[in-house]
């Protein structure tokens, strides 16, 4: 609201007068259990994001491009890794986990992450058959923060996979100047400034919320379920909307790792590789600073989605096309065009890991309080397959993880490694997934 | 594959849908059909509750250019809409019927929430208030009680599509007095209020209601306001106006000729362009147009500009020719008649005659252009960034002007014998597809049209070779040959299923959900009577518009409250997944 009012008359009028009486609520109690200290590095709260990449890693029966050979800690990195190098002691390579359909089809670049994240291999394209876990995470632990998660596709095209209801998914930012906007724009209150002040205007705005939520019992009045779901989610948004505006008559607590960034500028959308590794170096930088003003608390990023149609600059074929159509060097034992773009893929993780891992907080690094649960659609791209999808766990979790571990199953459910990431954000949820991806036993080698 | 008669694509639609449709939802369908004499004995006995009460059967989120379209015609034109709006998703063909799964987001709500207070803050500041608040208040920097009722009474009905229930009004006159207090002037609250109507769900929604229906014990009908809205959007693609509202609230919208009436004046009104314009965009998924980007290198001519240009290139093309002109829907393929802009005849490479902004233009023979499909937006949309793609542009032909989706591909393919694209056209890999069973089925009908299309580039620049090779444009469809574009157009030209799908399309569109298998039969006598009138759209959608079955009740599940259907959907789901 820029110009609706006027600073002046609303101290006159709303302030001043004491006329207005709107619930503010509890924020106290926003905070209990969270450990808001920022001096205790102990204290910190645990960030939790997901990192989707489409297309796999390479797996070819001559070799593999991607897994280790060694099991355990120290493992030596692999062509297609070459990214993490500098921070394979903070991040975790799971390999061997595999989507287990219980009949259902494999539908090409969506069963694989519509399992890991909802838990059951999905009925039909474009749809999870349940929430993603994500949102299992944020609803625990985003109290106290101004967004319940931030959504960021690298890509320029609106591709998000995380879902409340398994038909919509999120809206995500889909640009470096978009994200600044939403996290540094309009709303946001500096925590470490010195001469904060309530905006008078907040009140005034809570005004308009409260009347349409007055309305909700007689909305759902005589509503059929699946439109019952869908106001109800409205208002859980109105709900959360409420929940920032509270949060903006509050002094903010200190954030010492907080450095408010500049805007950056607006480029050029492509869907090629270098444009997108830019754009997630870009925003994986004003994310990390987001996270460490305490906008959020979880987040999910997408460099490129499922069938992703990338590529290299200059070049006439998609990353997507080349997966397919490259025959196998009966050399070297793989596709070589196509190993290359994972390499440069995967460069793009390894940036913006070290984008989280440059921002200092308490006794170590943003990356160390985080859990980062990367992930893709497909194992090896080239047969569309969904057994040893590749998914790599970053950063210390606050202590909760054991990192720079190579954990290899034959053929175990991904769902585990759901669990685990569920786990370790925090949750104390006991099971994860259905049917035969039904688990209760997290890789407990990774939990401290 | 011998060519399918009319009645075999939709059964064809039916059958794909049934293997992607859970069979608990398939079950639920079945009991809770309603309508149509359907209604099974059982249901209507745990319905005898329900069927005394008013019940919303459809919720749906406003697209962006409904709402758009509703803040000009209620608030005014020159009311700047700057926000950003969630993504919407196409189901079936259509993003009409994937509005009823859209919910609003956190962030959609906060992008609601600024332009709520941005659009009040506009239609309420000095200049305008005068014009859009009927009365003044008695003194400005005080809460006038008549003159907020009359205001909220007044733009709650335009903005909700129906009178506001008292508890409503009330919220907002509490909101508008609260405003007034805190700032001591009247407009401010005025301000407050009407943003308070625009971040509702009730505006946000298309929220469909039935009530008991006085002429059938135990049925449904669709209330006025309802009506009213199913027929502004087909038409408008916007709110119902103050006429329409007051024939709904008469009830002349129940009467044969007050529908009659509304129908005649919606559809030779000047704002059926903005109707149609708003249905092409979405039939012809020229929403996907934005942010499409091509390879730089490999086609410099290519850009934003371009993109813009291409996308409203088609819009213009279509709604000229089918409403302004009233042509024959089947010429989109044959007639070069169009119109473009500078950055279009770089692209096409012809000279701009013009010193207008747009010009319109006809494309001779010579340039193997044919209608639509070689236009800049259809081409470039279904390629890749830096190829045209044979197949993409088939299935797209298939799915959007036949309506014949093609199933995603095999998961287990063998690709070995694919070839890399450096030498020779890329027929000749797609041959590869060909000689691969499973892939056959399929590509054997994509690719062809695609194919034939092989002499425009993915940004519809006129070519003849590839890698140093001539291109074939020669292909074969259903037993029937033909070459490169303009063979293709008059195929489709004279191909029934063009003129069926579309009378699937503008029917499942403004009904807003897909046609079941009670209303197959109808839409061929629909078929018949579109082809008889000289396939002429303005008159296919008031045909439609005209029949009982745009009006239809169809009961959503659980509305008869916590109920069995709820239950059944998780066993059988349990059962699925075993």
């Amino acid at each position: 609201m820029s110009t609706l009012f006027n600073r002046r008359s609303l101290l006159r009028g709303a302030l001043g007068g004491g006329a207005v009486v709107m619930g503010l609520p509890a924020l106290d109690a926003f905070l209990d259990g969270n450990g808001m200290a920022y001096a205790d590095g102990a204290k910190l709260p645990t960030r939790f994001g997901t990192y989707f990449w489409g297309l796999g890693l390479t797996d070819t029966a001559a070799g593999t491009r991607w897994v280790p050979s060694k099991i355990g800690a120290d493992y030596e990195i692999t062509p297609e890794l070459e990214s993490i190098r500098a921070l394979k002691h903070k991040v975790s390579v799971l390999s061997g986990f595999r989507v287990i359909g219980d009949g259902r089809p494999n539908i090409v670049h969506w069963s694989g992450h519509a399992s890991i994240l909802s838990g059951v291999s999905p009925q039909v394209d474009k749809k999870f058959d349940g929430p993603s876990f994500d949102t299992t995470i944020s609803d625990a632990v985003s109290q106290g923060s101004r967004f319940k998660a931030l959504h960021v596709s690298a890509n320029g095209k609106t591709v998000s996979y995380s879902t409340r209801t398994g038909a919509s998914f999120a809206t995500p930012e889909t640009s470096p100047i978009e994200l600044y906007t939403r996290l540094f724009g309009d709303g946001f209150q500096d925590p470490n400034s010195d001469n904060w002040k309530p905006d008078p205007t907040i009140m005034l705005r809570q005004s308009i919320l409260s009347a349409v939520k007055d309305q909700r019992m007689a909305l759902l009045a005589g509503a059929g379920a699946a439109d019952k779901v869908k106001l109800d989610q409205y208002f859980s948004s109105i709900r959360e909307l409420e929940n920032q505006l509270a949060l903006g008559l509050q002094r903010p607590e200190k954030c010492e790792a907080c450095v408010v960034p500049t805007s950056p500028e607006d480029k050029a959308r492509s869907t090629a590789v270098d444009v997108i590794n830019a754009n997630t170096k870009a925003m994986g930088k004003l994310l990390a600073m987001g996270l460490a003003c305490n906008q959020t608390k979880v987040f999910n990023f997408v460099h490129t989605p499922g069938s992703s149609d990338t590529y290299e600059a200059g070049t006439s074929k998609t990353y997507h096309q080349i997966t397919h159509d490259e025959p196998t060097d009966a050399k070297l034992g793989y596709q070589p065009e196509t190993s290359k773009m994972a390499g440069m893929v995967m460069a793009a993780f390894g940036d913006f890991l070290t984008e989280m891992d440059s921002i200092k907080e308490g006794d170590g690094t943003l990356l160390d309080r985080s859990l980062i649960f990367g992930f893709s659609d497909t194992g090896y791209a080239k047969i569309h397959s969904i057994d040893n999808i590749p998914m790599l766990i970053a950063g210390g979790a606050n202590g909760r993880h054991k990192a720079g571990q190579h954990i290899a199953t034959k053929g175990e459910p991904v769902t585990r490694a759901s669990l685990t990431a569920i786990q370790m954000a925090g949750v104390s949820t006991g099971e994860f997934g259905q049917g035969a991806m039904r688990t209760s036993r997290p890789i407990s080698e990774l939990m401290a | 594959m011998p060519v399918r008669k009319h009645k075999e694509l939709i059964t064809l639609r039916t059958r794909t849908l049934r293997t992607k449709t859970s069979v608990c939802l398939l079950a639920a369908a079945a009991v809770i059909g309603g309508g149509a004499g359907l209604v099974a004995h059982q249901s209507m006995a745990q319905n005898a509750a329900v069927s005394t009460r008013v019940l919303k059967v459809a919720t749906r989120r406003m697209t962006e250019s409904q709402y758009r379209h509703a803040i000009g015609d209620i608030l005014g034109p020159q009311i700047v809409i700057n926000a950003r709006f969630e993504p919407e998703k196409r189901e079936e063909g259509l993003l009409a019927l994937g509005a009823q799964d859209m919910l609003v987001s956190t962030s959609g709500l906060e992008q609601y929430f600024a332009l709520a207070q941005s659009v009040a803050d506009q239609a309420l500041d000095e200049k305008n208030r005068d014009k859009v608040v009927d009365c003044k208040p008695a003194d400005a920097t005080k809460m006038d009680q008549a003159c907020a009722t009359a205001f909220v009474e007044k733009y709650g009905e335009l903005l909700f599509r129906r009178p506001l229930t008292g508890a409503e009004k009330a919220a907002r006159l509490t909101t508008i007095s609260t405003g007034v207090t805190a700032t001591g002037d009247f407009y401010q609250g005025l301000k407050l209020g009407l943003a308070s109507m625009l971040v509702a769900p009730e505006f946000l929604f298309r929220i469909e209601v039935a009530e008991p229906d006085p002429a059938a014990r135990g049925k449904h009908r669709l209330d006025g306001f309802t009506k009213a809205q199913r027929l502004s959007y087909l038409f408008w693609d916007t709110t119902p106006d103050a006429e329409l509202l007051a024939a709904a609230k008469s009830g002349a919208l129940h009467t044969k000729d007050g529908l009659q009436t509304q129908i005649a004046r919606l559809s030779t009104s000047p704002k059926l362009a903005d109707g149609a314009r708003a249905f092409f965009t979405d039939m012809l998924q020229l929403d996907q147009y934005d942010g499409l980007t091509k390879d730089p290198a490999t086609y410099p001519k290519f850009s934003q500009a371009v993109a813009d240009a291409g996308k409203e290139q088609t819009l213009k093309t279509v709604v000229d020719m089918l409403v302004t002109k009233n042509r024959d829907y089947r010429e989109i393929f044959s007639s070069n008649d169009t119109f473009i802009n500078r950055d279009l005849a770089a692209i096409y490479d012809v000279p701009y005659p013009s010193k207008a902004p747009w010009t319109p233009y006809t494309f001779s023979k010579e340039t193997g252009r044919a209608g639509i499909l070689t236009q800049v937006s259809f081409l470039s949309l279904f390629s890749h960034p830096g190829a045209s793609s044979p197949t993409k542009r088939g299935v797209k032909l298939l799915e959007i002007f036949m309506c014949e989706p093609t199933p995603e591909p095999p998961p287990d393919v063998d690709f070995s014998k694919v070839q890399a694209l450096e030498k020779g056209t890329v027929r000749v890999r797609l041959l590869d597809h060909m000689e691969n069973e499973g892939c056959a089925s399929c590509h054997e009908r994509s690719d062809p049209p695609g194919l034939a299309l092989e002499h425009f580039d993915s940004a519809a620049q006129l070519r003849t070779m590839e890698n140093g090779t001539l291109i074939d444009v020669s292909a074969e469809l259903d037993g029937q040959k033909f070459s490169g574009a303009q063979g293709l157009a008059q195929l489709l030209h004279d191909d029934s299923r063009i003129p069926a799908c579309l009378v699937r399309n503008v029917f499942a569109y403004g009904i807003g959900r897909a046609p079941d298998e009670t209303e197959y039969a109808y839409l061929t006598a629909q078929e018949a009577v579109f082809a008889k009138a000289g396939y002429k759209l303005p008159a296919l959608m008031a045909q439609i518009a005209s029949t009982d079955q745009f009006f239809r009740v169809k009961m959503p599940e659980g509305v008869s409250g916590p109920a069995k259907v709820a239950s059944a959907r998780t066993s059988s789901f349990q059962g699925a997944v075993r």
